[in-house]
């Protein structure tokens, strides 16, 4: 065995690594110290929450790998998915949900709970009365999101939940889950562009007409409305 | 000015109110509480700017803290960096994943030795309030039954940065604290809390009195009087009717069961139907209707009925005429004692020698317990048998021979049928329970037991859709916790959180070794230790340094996916599997989908993207599994943190490609029955085969270059631990353990699935099965897995992703099937056995980190605690896959 020639090698490896974080080796300019390929961003001051900047990382990224969060961010993937949340459309303020309950149903460890609205005289409309997500039970699988024909619940991409208290905020009520449309075409652009989307919404969109006069043609109970 | 101003007579100097703010703007004229507040601001900063966190993990979301503290998120900047191995160290405890009974008594005692001041994040939705797991028998309903939490971090898992968000949040819960209240300076701090105690169930000793009277009043009981139960279905019988049938074991059970047999016997009798099983039999709830069989086959790879015919016809001869029936595709033996005599035919003096013993599961039916094993051949493999063993379903009647004298690899499979379902085994060297405690009251996986939360027999609860009033699972049960206690219970004053009825029992016997002759002693490592991967616990008995005797202890994360996993309907599960061997999750997704497309049958055949698809990711997993592996190996040995950060750095960008295409880091849930989920982003192949083309083998080869021929790397990792090949395959070991012993058994080879048989790639296997070998094979296993994504990526092609119609009313026919696929980690199984209902009767799942174990005492013994810890390293196991 020839003793040393190993190690010296594997200390070579970890120098190189050292030396490519600040020069890294496919033009001229500086990138960024923090693994990025971008070009190095100097004048790094304060900047306000929302607006940090994007570190993309890909097969070039070589030396420094950090991504200082929170005054840097990943990119968040269109389809990353943390809590539900429940859509309603921004025009009109109607949220889509039909209280189907097949978000209830795909749920595999049962943390939705839904109560159907009513009215005065007992009937069922479409439209949820209460709908609880227990964050505390919810595994983030997105299944409710996949399966459901109204496109009324979806995965929010927020991750920042941290909290110090859990036993009245961890149960998301109705208006707890209630997310625009504007915003979610916001964050979900690709999918609210997709081909399954549109038509579903159109067809939706003629239904519902049809489904809230149903409603309201004697007030209901309750009148789940976001404020 | 309210307050009348006290001047001390030679004092009396009148001020100009100017001055006197110039004063005290500019010179310090302050009061006790505002000075303290200055100090306040000093210290503060101080601690919040070194929180040292406690080095341990529990489930998934140790992976995600564990990222969190690697190069991409370094937590370093939060000055959090320390992980602290010995709780005296530490002050921050990150309660990371899921809190099960078992681990309790050790996260309590951890948490008590930490000094104050001490923090604790609950990190995800299991140590928060339960999570996913919550109904299952052994989680405990979040870490705040027990302990204050001071911050909670949702998620399933959080994202590193989700934790780092988590540890802001604590650091301005710390800004506002005031050293003149804080409750460590002064002498009445109240923290101990007492350790809860391992008794027929986790037990707090605060309520013990509580518990007593409650228990007494058999409320628990009273609930479960009203609830409605599982169904038991009767066992598969013979396809052609025999003489005598499958015979049954004698009844000896109590009358209640032989009135149910007698049911059973009689509706299965009658003439008219050509399919026993096809009509469930005394199933009150399932209406009766034609349930569309599957076919019948083990696996989807196996001998084939003709050959099984010759096969049976020889034991026949052999052993006397029905000593084996074929009872849909395996062979029934009707005498449970004849067992060692056919396995030892079997494995000895059948042409095909059936050594490997692939997997050892039960079922408990409606008449008996049956133990199904399934067999293949190292030397050509492909063609799996099943064995069926029948024992009386009566809880603690009847055993059956132990099969561990001819395949050790049963050693821990059998110990699990005997801790899941009461099923003993005679002549069992050590006969103990492995996942739960001795003294759990309750054979978990019978069908009769009913968890503490238990709502019905399957998902949905009705409570989710008729009546949406949310409620806590606590609210289920009396004692407002996941606890059930028999009522007989009598041993109120022995509770002690001092007993360890975990691992007690399990103490080493110990070999004699010559070098040293000094008293032997034994060493408990774990349950919270660095190097253990997880809560895992090792009883060495040593000899000096050199160990002498082994006991894996295990089931600190126990969390019950197959109890849950015959309640959840099919679809349910595939998340449920992302949190098996939760770095494999892609994998896992795999095997449960092959497993329920072979009970589907033609029906959910996936089309040709969704295949390439699957295996891009099966790939991808490997390649990232095994560069974490290889990392972790690295830091057991010694070399801390730099491999593994280089490693990290790579399965970070893999984890990308996953976030982005399936959402989720970690817990992909990508596959689906007949499919995958969704489609790719556009723009993700480039991606994908640039990180592939241009980047991968580069930074293998420099992992390679790095570690292979480090002198200190040959001289810890050669010669250690060698498995010989009859070794590994007789201890049913798999994945790269198997073949870095030199067995040519890759599942992607032996028994193909999906597309494999499509691509170029070469088994890889070591020359001397030692621990060098094993960490060697993932790396060239790494370049395979390459080779593999290279042709994948290339010839893409484009069409549907999903065979027939998305749905989540999966239609799965009744039958049995055993899917196997090569994981990272070795062979990973799913044994489902469908009843025609939407959730599966039962779902087992063949761990390779938990057989691979097996080997781990006879890899150790002779060498040293320092090798164990390498070792350990070098079986790559994962606790959520160990004790699942």
């Amino acid at each position: 065995m020839t003793f040393g020639l190993g190690l010296i090698r594997g200390h070579l490896i970890t120098l190189r690594r050292f030396v490519r974080t600040f020069l890294v080796g496919h033009g001229r300019t500086w990138t960024r110290r923090g693994g990025g390929h971008q070009k190095v961003d100097l004048w790094f001051g304060a900047r306000t929450s929302g607006d940090e900047p994007i570190i993309a990382q890909d097969d070039r990224t070589e030396g420094l790998f950090t991504v200082e969060y929170p005054d840097e961010r990943l990119p968040v993937f269109e389809r990353s998915r943390v809590l539900p949340v429940l859509i309603y459309d921004a025009d009109d303020g109607h949220i889509r949900c039909t209280s189907c309950h097949i978000c209830a149903k795909v749920c595999p460890p049962q943390c939705i709970w839904i109560t159907q609205a009513r009215k005065s005289d007992g009937k069922p409309i479409a439209l949820p009365s209460e709908f609880y997500v227990d964050m505390d039970v919810c595994m983030n699988c997105g299944l409710c999101a996949e399966y459901c024909p109204f496109d009324a619940i979806k995965m929010d991409q927020n991750f920042e939940l941290s909290n110090y208290e859990r036993h009245q905020s961890h149960v998301f009520t109705l208006q707890d889950l209630l997310v625009s449309s504007e915003y979610y075409e916001r964050h979900h652009p690709d999918a609210y562009g997709s081909e399954d989307e549109v038509t579903e919404r159109s067809k939706v969109a003629k239904k519902k007409a049809q489904r809230l006069a149903k409603a309201s043609a004697t007030p209901s109970e309750v009148e789940p409305r976001p404020v | 000015m309210s307050k009348p101003t006290i001047t001390r007579p030679e004092w009396s100097t009148v001020i100009d109110p100017v001055l006197q703010k110039e004063l005290e703007q500019h010179v310090l004229v302050t009061d006790w509480e505002k000075l303290l507040e200055m100090v306040d601001l000093v210290y503060n900063w101080g601690r919040r700017s070194s929180l040292w966190p406690l080095g341990f993990g529990l489930a998934c979301c140790a992976i995600e803290m564990i990222c969190t503290a690697s190069s991409r998120f370094d937590i370093a900047r939060f000055g959090a960096e320390v992980f602290r191995g010995s709780p005296r160290q530490a002050d921050i405890m990150i309660v990371s994943g899921t809190v099960t009974k078992t681990m309790m008594p050790t996260i309590a005692r951890l948490y008590d030795q930490m000094p104050e001041p001490k923090y604790v994040i609950a990190m995800g939705a299991c140590a928060s309030g339960g999570g996913p797991f919550k109904e299952g028998y052994n989680v405990v309903s979040g870490i705040d039954k027990f302990l204050p939490v001071d911050v909670y971090v949702p998620g399933c898992p959080p994202k590193p940065q989700a934790l780092l968000h988590g540890i802001m949040a604590l650091q301005k819960k710390i800004d506002g604290e005031r050293i003149s209240r804080s409750s460590w300076y002064r002498g009445d701090v109240e923290r101990d809390i007492p350790i809860p105690a391992l008794g027929p169930d986790l037990i707090d000793l605060r309520f013990v009195e509580l518990t007593a009277e409650r228990t007494a009043q058999g409320l628990v009981e009273a609930r479960e009087e009203t609830l409605k139960k599982p169904t038991k279905i009767p066992a598969p019988k013979a396809d052609l009717p025999t003489e005598e049938g499958p015979a049954e074991p004698a009844s000896r059970g109590p009358s209640k069961i032989d009135q149910l047999r007698a049911r059973a016997a009689g509706q299965a009798a009658s003439p008219e139907e050509p399919h026993p099983e096809a009509a469930p039999v005394a199933a009150k709830p399932r209406p009766i209707r034609k349930i569309k069989l599957a076919e019948a086959r083990p696996t989807l790879v196996w001998l084939g009925n003709s050959a099984l015919e010759d096969l049976a016809g020889r034991m026949n001869g052999e052993f006397g005429p029905a000593t084996v029936t074929i009872v849909r595709a395996g062979l029934l033996i009707a005498d449970p004692s004849k067992l060692p005599e056919v396995s030892r035919f079997l494995r000895d003096r059948n042409p095909t020698r059936f050594d490997y013993l692939v997997s050892l599961t039960s079922v408990h039916y409606e008449d008996a317990i049956e133990l199904v094993y399934h067999l293949d051949s190292t030397a050509k493999p492909g063609q799996v048998i099943q064995l069926r063993v029948r024992t009386d379903e009566a809880e603690g009647v009847g055993a059956v021979p132990s099969v561990v004298a001819i395949w050790p690899g049963a050693d821990f499979q059998e110990r699990e049928v005997y801790d899941m379902m009461g099923v003993r085994f005679s002549g069992h060297p050590d006969l103990q329970r492995i996942l739960m405690w001795e003294g759990y009251a309750g054979w978990p996986l019978r069908k009769d037991f009913l968890e503490p939360y238990y709502e019905g027999p399957t998902k949905v609860f009705d409570s989710r859709v008729d009546d949406g009033r949310h409620f806590r699972s606590e609210e289920l049960s009396p004692f407002g916790s996941n606890m059930k206690i028999p009522r007989d219970f009598q041993g109120w004053a022995n509770l002690s959180g001092d007993a360890d009825p975990k691992g007690k029992h399990l103490t080493p016997a110990g070999v004699e070794i010559s070098e040293l002759a000094t008293d032997q002693f034994v060493i408990s490592m774990g349950p919270q230790h660095p190097s253990t991967h997880g809560v895992f616990r090792m009883n060495v008995r040593v000899d000096g340094e050199t160990v002498v005797g082994l006991k894996p202890v295990m089931g600190y994360m126990h969390r019950n996916h197959e109890k849950i996993g015959e309640r959840n309907t099919f679809l349910m599960n595939m998340p449920f599997t992302d949190r098996l061997d939760y770095f494999t999750s892609m994998g896992n997704n795999f095997g449960y989908a092959l497993a329920i497309e072979q009970l589907m049958g033609d029906e959910a055949r996936p089309p040709e993207r969704a295949e390439y698809l699957r295996v891009i990711m099966a790939e991808l997993t490997r390649i990232a599994s095994h560069m974490w592996s290889i990392g972790f190996l690295l830091n057991d040995l010694g070399a801390f943190f730099t491999p593994a950060l280089y490693a990290i750095e790579e399965r970070e960008l893999i984890l990308d490609l996953f976030e982005w295409a399936a959402g989720s880091r970690m817990m992909c849930n990508y596959f689906r029955f007949g499919g995958v989920a969704f489609d790719l982003p556009g723009g993700w192949a480039e991606k994908a085969s640039k990180i592939v083309n241009d980047r991968l083998d580069r930074k293998i080869d420099e992992l390679d270059r790095l570690l292979s021929k480090n002198e200190i790397m040959l001289d810890r990792c050669k010669d250690i631990g060698v498995l010989s090949a009859e070794q590994a395959i007789a201890l049913s070991t798999s994945g790269p353990v198997l073949r870095a012993s030199g067995v040519n058994y890759d599942i992607r080879r032996a028994a193909p699935y999906s597309i494999y048989d499509r691509f170029d790639f070469a088994v890889v296997t070591g020359p001397n099965g030692d621990l060098y070998d094993r960490y060697y094979c993932r790396l060239q296993e790494m370049r395979e897995s390459v080779k593999i994504l290279k042709a994948a990526l290339r010839d893409l092609p484009g069409g549907p992703i999903l065979a027939g119609k998305k749905t989540y009313q999966q239609k799965v026919p009744a039958g049995e099937a055993y899917s196997r696929v090569e994981n990272p980690k070795g062979e990973l199984g799913y044994y489902v056995v469908s009843d025609g209902s939407s959730t599966a009767y039962r779902y087992h799942i063949r761990s390779p980190s938990f057989l691979n174990l097996t080997a781990l005492e006879t890899m150790c013994l002779g060498h040293t605690i320092a090798d164990v810890v390498g070792l350990l390293g070098s079986l790559d196991i994962v606790l959520g896959e160990v004790d699942r």
